[in-house]
């Protein structure tokens, strides 16, 4: 163990240490700009050159390794000659627009360049100017007064995984660039502003809001998945001016994925209901909260009267919070409602009994990262779970071998052994390798197969993820139950990604149809959330079309009901069948707790008031019970909603079975597709994935469907496609080949308006050319 | 735009190095596709970077670092003048002030008959003979303006072997 010495003070460090880590232990500061602890070492800023005894020249201190009987000086005559030398360099190029530049206030180089330059410069020649680039709508650009450091460049290759900026040109001419011009894709590329050190990369859509000092900092949460990602919630006065990271080594280290930091920009989109909204003579208008929960109250009581509790269907969104949840449930429950139901992205509940008392991941995410084997089970945690996807690739990184079965092949950022079946049998798939697993010979042309079963067996407790696309499978229940066989073949442990920001919290606390708070079973049959059967729903924070596998059901069963209350953020893509509309405050605007994919709970405060006359979901929901005269939910502040839910759910294991035993499941013969007809394949993506998402304008991407090469030579179609689907408009698409698509299927993606417009995946569709380039 | 013997080549370059270290086949792929092409532009140093599977920019960063690689069609005779500190300290900007008047180019520009493509590169390690130049496999070095008058007379008359 090296014995060495900085500033007069004593340290025993372990070997490898450098010389920065060793002062940090000692609480001695050292000025850095290229150093980041998640990065690798570039030691190409020189800001952190101290002074080694018997060295002759200055020594970098992230980049040197302790060694014994070291005497290092930090504030020695020589170090901080060269600290200012270097700032001086540093500074020759950098203009001096502080008062103009976002990072003002908040910037390493302006803070350090007041504690360790010489305030005088010998410097007089001109300085060079870079020209800036445009790498798309979220991180701003302002070359010049970039110092090189690459923590971008570093960040992109070695946590977001894809290259996407780099050190073009030499010497005076060396500048950040994307290749050509692109703009960065990476759905982690909000960090890079956060690394930048001076304010060359700055948040676009946070571009001249507001100075870093004037902006209150709320701790919160992200909504958007169930990693559960810390966040800093950074507002002025009644607006939400940014998200940031706040660090959590156990959850997001200090990340943050660009979902969850730009999504905010919904908040203030132009459809957010700002009053509550009553149908007079066909048209929503405004009212006053007293006559729409009144309405509110009336319209369901009437539908209670005429079908009975039964006929309600109650759905609620897996991004409210648990005392949202707890509260909902219990509302409906006590009105008799049973149709209780946050999963509109499944349409196979044949499996109910068998699923688990909440998604879990069934160990820390941390521990993510020492797997060996891992199989994704039709999961794309990449768009889905994205700062869970970097403690999977961090996995793989250290040497894990990560597989994944799914209908079509997702592009992650780390080495994946794909496997998508070329006919597009998923589900006999895994049947395949439960066989293969238990022993029977593989085909010539399993050899995939067969070497996925050999490592399964090979590892000793391999680990299977469940992902979304298993939940919105159409035969869910079969899949489930053949990844079920495939762990108990295979020794395996089996885990959860929940498939949403508080799906965990949604099972736990009863919003489901057959299970109450605990988990405890309600009997009886279930019909589909969007049956005919129900005559009056309410919507909380979904939007039926966006939000559902089933969109034509979801028209259907819409058009035919008596009456529907909606209460949410916002008016936009409100059904018409919209009675009475009660404005929500968003997470960003009420307190609250989520659980995550961990079973971790964490609970978040308002950051800013409630938009217009919006409302914190508790509230509404206890008032709207008195309304409804169910009694036994007048709780008068946040607290006691929670006592009240954790009453009902007590403690909840961290480790949870993931499958009781499945029911008896009678086979499906799939229906014949019509000739000519492509089968619809889809998933959302991460920028359409839930209302808030949706209205980012800085996170819009274009609609892109997905058809195999050979479909789209065989029919002679070019980039954009016509999708036809009888009774439906024409949505026209533009169109990428992607071989791993199945043949005779289009991969569509979902909660988007072309989505929508064709009805959703429910059946089959024609395809031809586009006349136009125009789009619906 | 490679030939099949580009890619051949290529592949050998690639063989000389770990399965996983194709980054370091880059500096010989580009030469092999700029010896090909001429010059390399931009779809070539993208396909460069797909035959050795590495992104694009990691490429583009390379081809952009070293002078020698030619991100735009040059002349027959590209003329190299060292601009670093002891060609710099023995008067290498007036050779490039003549050279520019001379052939009536900036620098980073090509003649309109294409014969001379004028550069300012880094040092070129000759330093006890600067100012130098470079031209093609050549050095030419302590220069003056009237020896390089001299130069471009000989290269305007068809040769090339100017020692």
């Amino acid at each position: 163990m090296p014995h060495i010495e900085i500033d007069g003070r004593e340290l025993d460090v372990a070997a490898g240490t450098t010389i920065l880590e060793a002062a940090r232990q000692l609480g001695i500061y050292i000025p850095v700009f290229c150093y980041h602890p998640k990065l690798s070492i570039a030691a190409n800023c020189r800001m952190c050159l101290v002074d080694v005894e018997k060295q002759w020249k200055p020594l970098p201190a992230c980049a040197t390794p302790c060694a014994d009987g070291m005497k290092i000086q930090t504030r020695s005559a020589k170090a901080k000659a060269a600290q200012q030398g270097v700032l001086e360099f540093l500074l020759i190029n950098h203009p001096l627009d502080c008062p103009v530049c976002d990072q003002g206030g908040e910037c390493p180089l302006q803070d350090i360049t007041m504690g360790y330059a010489n305030p005088h410069s010998f410097y007089q020649e001109e300085k060079r100017v870079v020209a800036d680039k445009d790498i798309g709508p979220l991180i701003a650009t302002e070359m010049t007064r970039c110092i090189q450091c690459t923590r971008c460049v570093r960040f992109g290759q070695e946590i977001a995984g894809v290259m996407e900026l780099g050190v073009v040109g030499r010497g005076e001419k060396e500048a950040i660039s994307t290749y050509v011009s692109k703009a960065v894709s990476s759905e982690l590329s909000g960090n890079m502003i956060d690394l930048c050190p001076v304010g060359a990369l700055t948040s676009k859509p946070f571009r001249y809001k507001a100075r870093s000092w004037e902006l209150k900092h709320t701790p919160s949460l992200c909504p958007h998945c169930s990693t559960g990602c810390n966040t800093d919630v950074q507002s002025l006065g009644k607006d939400v001016l940014r998200v940031l990271p706040r660090a959590n080594e156990s959850v997001n280290e200090e990340w943050i994925c660009d979902k969850g930091r730009f999504a905010y920009a919904g908040l203030s989109a132009e459809d957010r209901g700002l009053t509550p909204l009553l149908r007079v003579n066909g048209r929503l208008q405004a009212a006053s909260w007293g006559e729409a929960l009144q309405a509110a109250a009336g319209g369901l009581e009437s539908v209670v009267r005429k079908h009975g509790p039964e006929a309600i269907a109650a759905l609620i969104s897996p991004e409210s919070s648990n005392e949202e949840l707890f509260l909902f449930q219990a509302l409906f429950r006590a009105l008799g409602v049973t149709h209780i139901e946050h999963r509109l992205r499944q349409t196979d509940f044949r499996a109910d009994a068998a699923m688990p008392l909440y998604p879990a991941l069934n160990m820390s995410l941390e521990d993510l990262e020492r797997e060996r084997t891992i199989l994704l089970c039709h999961a794309f945690p990449r768009e889905q779970q994205p700062l869970t996807n970097h403690r999977l690739r961090k996995a793989a990184l250290a040497g894990a071998t990560i597989y994944a079965i799914d209908t079509v092949l997702r592009p992650f950022n780390f080495p994946v052994q794909g496997l998508c079946p070329e006919t597009g049998d998923d589900l006999g798939t895994y049947r395949r390798l439960e066989e293969l697993l238990q022993g029977a010979t593989a085909r010539a042309e399993e050899g995939a197969l067969a070497r996925l079963a050999t490592a399964l067996r090979e590892t000793e407790d391999p680990l299977l993820l469940i992902g979304n696309d298993a939940l919105q499978h159409p035969q869910a229940a079969e899949l489930l139950r053949a990844i079920q066989g495939v762990a108990t073949a295979a020794g395996a442990r089996l885990g959860w990604l929940a498939n949403a920001g508080n799906a965990a919290g949604a099972w736990l606390l009863g919003c489901v149809p057959h299970r109450r708070p605990g988990g405890e079973t309600v009997p009886g049959q279930r019909t589909p959330s969007w049956s005919t059967a129900h005559k009056a729903f309410v919507l909380y924070g979904v939007e039926p079309e966006y939000d559902s596998l089933a969109v034509e059901a979801a028209q259907q069963a819409l058009q035919e009901a008596e009456f529907v209350l909606a209460l949410g953020h916002f008016t936009g893509n409100l059904p018409e069948q919209v009675q009475v509309f009660l404005p929500l405050a968003s997470w960003a605007e009420s307190a609250g707790s989520f659980i995550n994919n961990e079973g971790r709970l964490q609970s978040y405060r308002a950051a800013v008031k409630p938009a217009g006359e919006a409302r914190p979901g508790w509230k509404v929901l206890r008032v709207l019970a008195d309304h409804l005269g169910v009694a036994g939910l007048a709780f008068n502040d946040l607290d006691e909603v929670q006592s009240a839910w954790q009453g009902a759910l007590g403690d909840f294991p961290l480790d949870v079975p993931a499958f009781a035993a499945f029911p008896e499941l009678a086979p499906e013969a799939a229906a014949p597709l019509p000739e000519g007809h492509l089968r619809l394949l889809g998933d959302w993506t991460i920028y359409t994935a839930d209302p808030l998402v949706r209205r980012a304008a800085p996170l819009r991407r274009p609609a892109v469907c997905r058809m195999h090469p050979q479909d789209l030579q065989a029919r002679g179609l070019g980039s954009v496609i016509e999708l036809r689907r009888a009774g439906r408009p024409v949505v026209t698409l533009p169109v990428q080949a992607d071989a791993s698509v199945p043949r005779g299927c289009l991969w569509l993606p979902l909660g988007t308006a072309e989505s929508v417009a064709l009805g959703g995946l429910q059946s089959s569709c024609t395809v031809g050319r586009a006349s136009s380039r125009q789009a619906i | 735009m490679l030939s099949d013997q580009a890619l051949a080549a290529i592949a050998a370059e690639r063989r000389k190095y770990p399965a996983d270290q194709a980054r370091s086949a880059l500096l010989a792929a580009l030469r092999i596709a700029q010896e090909e092409h001429g010059w390399l532009p931009t779809e070539l140093i993208e396909e460069v970077a797909q035959v050795l599977e590495i992104p694009s920019i990691q490429a583009f960063e390379v081809a952009t670092f070293y002078t020698m690689y030619d991100l735009k069609p040059v002349g027959k005779h590209k003329l190299c003048v060292c601009g670093s500190v002891s060609c710099f300290l023995n008067g290498s900007d007036d050779i490039l002030a003549h050279l520019q008047k001379r052939l009536g180019i900036g620098i980073g520009e090509t003649t309109a008959d294409g014969l001379f493509t004028l550069q300012e590169v880094e040092c070129l390690g000759a330093c006890k003979d600067a100012p130098v130049l470079h031209l093609g496999d050549q050095y030419l070095e302590r220069l003056t303006p009237e020896g390089i008058d001299a130069l471009i007379e000989q290269l305007r008359g068809g040769s090339s072997d100017v020692r």
